[in-house]
């Protein structure tokens, strides 16, 4: 029978194969399988103690499957054509199991009464002869339908899927209650051919009224299933007494009716109903993952990587701007730096000159030179230290400075080799001024000339009394010149002396300060260029460290924008290439519409 | 002193300490005056669970048959104490307006819980119930009613008897035991109209069981059957097809009156084994159970308005439901009478006793007619031998646990000042 749906059924599994679903692959397969067969599958199923196994029974018109008022059934059973009565346990998990399915042959009166009790049935199978079951009819009695946890409803629900058509049976001592009303919606995403069968109407008087409102219900929330009220304690009364009014009255006549005629009469409608329906949860299933990394494709996941890439922007910026401040900063501080180190020197060294002048006030230099010259060297060498030292603590100031605009974030830039620069010795040899010597060969011939004039003068005059020119007192005012004069020579040449040293000191003092000063000048110049080469190597690797990651994440971006935009495309193909599946599924359920199916 | 009285006394002293709020006040004054009315009974359940049809029955005659909750004084009579009836909206999640749960809660002594169909039912009411610092103490406040057992059983004749098995298994096994004392099984509609039978129905029972079997079997196969004439329709929907049935067989087996035919429907709706349960679990501990509301109501006000006068209060009222043994000997009975606790055989009747199932006073907890130094003697004796079963390696854990029980009432009736 070369069916259109068995083609459409065919493209579906191709469709799973390609997503990569063989679990669907192996479930549609087995389903393909069952519904190109004979057998049509009519699972019922409800709440406990509806009366589901009892409708069966009815049905078959023998006590096949347990009845009880507790919970009776727990293993789905199957009661389908058979030549003779025949009816068997099957056990072990289906699919799981390595034994496999295993079948125990048991009486067809207590089979399912056994497959309840026995904990590792899966179902029982009960083949009996009915003309009702001729046409490949097979009723599937199903565990109650409870808490969603427990296992009953979890191996009823495991049954559906295989099941062409479902009746939900429901008692006629209340209305179909909301979980009910739920299951019959779940119900029919599987089969979507389900019949509600109101039971027990023998029971209450008011049965009509709650068909009545059923109906009204099921229509109102868009449920298409026709309410079928029967009495299967009516209908096993009329089997006994072969009461054919009675068995009408039981409302069974309908129901058979509706199973002949309306449900097996249309198993063409019926598979292509069931087909659609599973391709139509097959779509679903597929197409949930897919559309769901459609849109997460298209809300675009690279809000981190933009954001980085734009706060690396922001820094480049910001660099740029600290670069240019940073090296006015470092400009400014420098000139500071060499106008305070010049005025420092100066100050130290002006004192020095001072205290070197008032020295010289009272002090010999060719007595006391050495002790000057010593004195002088330790406060040239404690000035030149200090400054240097302040000099250098100024810098190291600076460089922290500098640093912390360059690379804010990155720890300390400078080497330490740039701070350590060594003091040289800038204060050279101090000579001793020419300190002419005041020998006893000089205070003879100072004495002599002094002595010469007094003889003299007092010779002449001492004449004028008789005496002759040299004469005692002659002699003595002789004596006296000379010695006056040796004094006053002695004093001239100390002046001489201090003026001479004073000049020395002075001299020295100042190449001291040209010497000092330049190379002093010469360091900060050095440290600055230093400095500033340094900061800017660090400032332009940064700058190129965040260039490369903005780029590197822009790249990035970009391949992930290419890569986004053609999986999404990919995506929206596969998309679409599913609903056209659906279409066709739909297409197949919705050709012609049979009355009496749709209720 | 027992627990109603300390609770009693506890009430008073916090009426002390709130004399200052008018509301607390109130409040308090009204679980004072609760302690002396009959049981509040309510009967609660799910939409269409037979709430009415059951305070009916309970009542005797139709007091409730209206959507609005109705209160119903039961005056009491030889087989029964006096109850005060509370019929209730419906509890389900969507029928419920808010907050009539915990008025339930805080409005009634003891619970019936009513059920249609016990593999569906919904146990969050009755965990509502018990979900308070007092009520968790114990569940001993509820009772679950299979109050549809004639459609459980398909409306035979014999449904009842299959609902008590039903209700038997659910009582041992299953959530639902834990949160009540016991699942009691009542064809409701039926035991409704046996309690409010006319003699004109009794006639119409007797004009049925006159006819041939073979002409009435036919007629009973259905409700549609059955109803075709005017006074069989008006019988049926009073009686329901059960109660028609049963009846029918009823007068058809020989009871010949009316009183006779009420009473034997009665006790094969179930209705007589619920009453047995209220007054074995609710009305003969009324004391217990009052003193439980008057708790719940006094840790409501401690909680609501706490002050530090009120300090020593809380204190007490933790350290009177920790020591509470009645509870725990409630809770006990109904384990040992639903079969959730086991004792071997020749012990459970004693246990019984001892923890006051057959009576609360101490000669027939004991056993012992007699004067006072008799009666201490007898308890003596009764916790030495309960000391050894406690301790007894053979019983198990369970069991001896059980036993414990017991030790303690029996200490406490050994302890007793005025035996």
């Amino acid at each position: 029978m070369a069916s259109p749906w068995l083609g459409v059924l065919d493209d579906t599994i191709q469709a799973c194969g390609a997503h990569a679903r063989p679990d669907l692959v192996e479930r549609l397969r087995s389903r393909r399988a069952e519904l190109a067969g004979p057998k049509v599958r009519v699972l019922v199923l409800g709440e406990s103690g509806q009366g589901k196994s009892q409708l069966i029974n009815g049905l078959v018109n023998a006590p096949v499957c347990a009845v009880g008022d507790d919970v009776t059934t727990s293993v789905p059973a199957v009661v389908q054509h058979a030549e003779a009565p025949a009816a068997a346990i099957v056990t072990g998990d289906e699919g799981r199991s390595l034994e496999g399915p295993g079948r125990v042959p048991a009486p067809v009166e207590s089979v399912t009464a056994r497959a309840n009790r026995d904990s590792g049935a899966v179902r029982a199978e009960i083949g009996l002869p009915r003309k009702l079951l001729e046409t490949g009819l097979a009723l599937v009695d199903s565990p109650p339908i409870g808490s969603p946890a427990s296992q009953h409803t979890h191996r009823t629900l495991a049954v559906l899927p295989q099941a062409d058509a479902a009746l939900l049976v429901s008692d006629a001592t209340k209305e179909l209650s909301p979980s009910e009303l739920d299951l019959i919606g779940r119900v029919q995403r599987f089969c979507p051919t389900v019949a509600v069968v109101l039971t027990k109407t023998d029971l209450v008087p008011g049965w009509r009224r709650v068909a009545e409102r059923n109906r009204a219900r099921l229509e109102q929330d868009g449920l298409a299933a026709p309410v079928i009220p029967v009495s299967a304690s009516l209908r096993l009364a009329a089997a006994k007494s072969g009461d054919k009014a009675l068995n009408e009255e039981s409302g069974y006549g309908a129901l058979v009716r509706y199973l002949h005629q309306d449900l097996m009469g249309h198993v063409d409608l019926l598979r292509r109903r069931s087909v659609a329906a599973l391709i139509h949860m097959t779509v679903e299933q597929l197409g949930a993952p897919l559309r769901e990394r459609l849109a997460e494709l298209r809300e675009g996941g690279t809000d981190e990587l933009t954001a980085r890439w734009r706060a690396a922007g922001n820094r480049l910026e910001e660099l740029q701007r600290e670069s240019a401040r940073w090296q006015t900063v470092l400009s400014d501080e420098v000139a500071d730096l060499i106008a305070d180190l010049d005025f420092d020197l100066r100050e130290r060294t002006r004192r020095i000159l001072r205290e070197a002048e008032e020295y010289f006030e009272v002090a010999d230099p060719a007595k006391d030179w050495p002790e000057f010259e010593e004195w002088l060297r330790d406060n040239l060498r404690s000035v030149a230290e200090t400054n240097s030292n302040w000099l250098l603590d100024r810098f190291e100031w600076i460089a922290r400075k500098i640093a912390r605009q360059v690379a804010p974030r990155t720890g300390d830039v400078l080497p330490e080799a740039l701070l350590g620069a060594e003091s040289r010795d800038h204060i050279g040899d101090l000579r001793m001024p020419n300190v002419e010597r005041f020998g006893l060969g000089q205070k003879l011939f100072v004495g002599m000339r002094g002595s010469y004039s007094g003889l003299l003068m007092f010779g002449l005059a001492t004449t004028l009394a008789g005496m002759p020119l040299i004469n005692p007192i002659s002699l003595g005012a002789g004596a006296a010149f000379g010695a006056k004069s040796i004094f006053e020579e002695r004093g001239n040449r100390l002046k001489r002396r201090q003026a001479a040293a004073k000049t020395a000191a002075h001299r020295h003092v100042d190449d001291f300060f040209l010497t000092y000063g330049k190379q002093s000048k010469d360091t900060v110049r050095l440290i600055h260029r230093e400095l500033r080469d340094r900061c800017t190597t660090v400032a332009h690797e940064l700058r190129t460290e965040i260039a490369d990651t903005a780029k590197r994440i822009k790249q990035v971006i970009d391949a992930d924008t290419a890569e986004r935009g053609a999986s999404a495309r990919e995506l929206a193909r596969a998309i679409e290439q599913l609903n056209l599946l659906y279409r066709r599924g739909h297409a197949l359920a919705t050709t012609h519409a049979v009355r009496g199916l749709t209720a | 002193m027992n627990l109603p009285e300390l609770t009693w006394s506890l009430l008073n002293r916090a009426l002390d300490a709130y004399a200052d709020s008018p509301r607390a006040t109130n409040w308090l004054r009204g679980h004072l005056a609760r302690f002396t009315e009959p049981l509040r009974l309510a009967v609660t359940g799910p939409h269409k669970s037979g709430r009415s049809t059951l305070v009916n029955a309970l009542a005797g005659q139709v007091v409730a048959n209206g959507p609005e909750p109705t209160r119903h004084h039961v005056p009491a009579t030889r087989s029964q104490p006096a109850l005060m009836l509370i019929d209730t909206p419906p509890v389900d999640a969507e029928a419920a307006e808010p907050g009539s749960l915990e008025r339930i809660c805080l409005e009634a002594d003891a619970v019936l819980y009513l059920i249609g169909h016990p593999h569906n039912a919904d146990p969050s009411f009755l965990r509502t119930v018990q979900d308070h610092p007092v009520a968790r103490a114990a569940p001993v406040n509820a009772l679950v009613v299979l109050s549809r057992a004639d459609e459980l059983g398909g409306g035979r004749v014999d449904a009842l008897i299959s609902a008590r098995q039903v209700a038997r298994r659910y009582r041992r096994e299953t959530e639902l035991a834990g949160l009540c004392q016991d699942i009691v099984p009542v064809a409701g509609l039926a035991a409704q109209a046996g309690r409010t039978m006319t003699e004109t129905e009794f006639e119409t029972f007797a004009a049925l069981a006159a006819v041939p079997k073979a002409e009435l079997e036919p007629l009973l196969l259905s409700a549609d059957r059955f109803s075709a004439e005017e006074a069989r329709a008006a019988l049926l929907s009073r009686f329901g097809l059960f109660g028609v049935r049963l009846a029918a067989t009823l007068v058809r087996g020989g009871v010949d009156s009316q009183a006779g035919l009420a009473a034997q429907l009665l006790q094969r709706t179930g209705l007589s084994e619920l009453r047995d349960a209220i007054a074995r679990y609710f009305t003969d501990r009324v004391g217990v159970l009052k003193a439980r509301s008057a708790l719940i109501g006094l840790e409501v006000v401690l909680r609501m308005e706490p002050r530090p006068a009120a300090a020593p209060l809380v204190t007490e009222l933790e350290r009177l439901l920790a020591g509470a043994h009645e509870f725990a000997e409630l809770r006990m009975l109904a384990a040992l009478r639903t079969g959730r606790a086991r004792l071997p055989e020749e012990l459970k009747e004693e246990a019984l006793r001892l923890i006051g199932g057959y009576g609360d006073d101490p000669p027939t907890r004991l056993g012992v007619a007699g004067p006072e130094p008799q009666l201490r003697q007898a308890a003596f004796g009764a916790l030495r031998l309960w000391q050894q079963y406690a301790e007894n390696p053979v019983l198990g854990a369970a069991e001896r646990r059980a036993a414990l029980t017991v030790v303690r009432s029996c200490e406490a009736m050994a302890m007793a000042p005025g035996l």
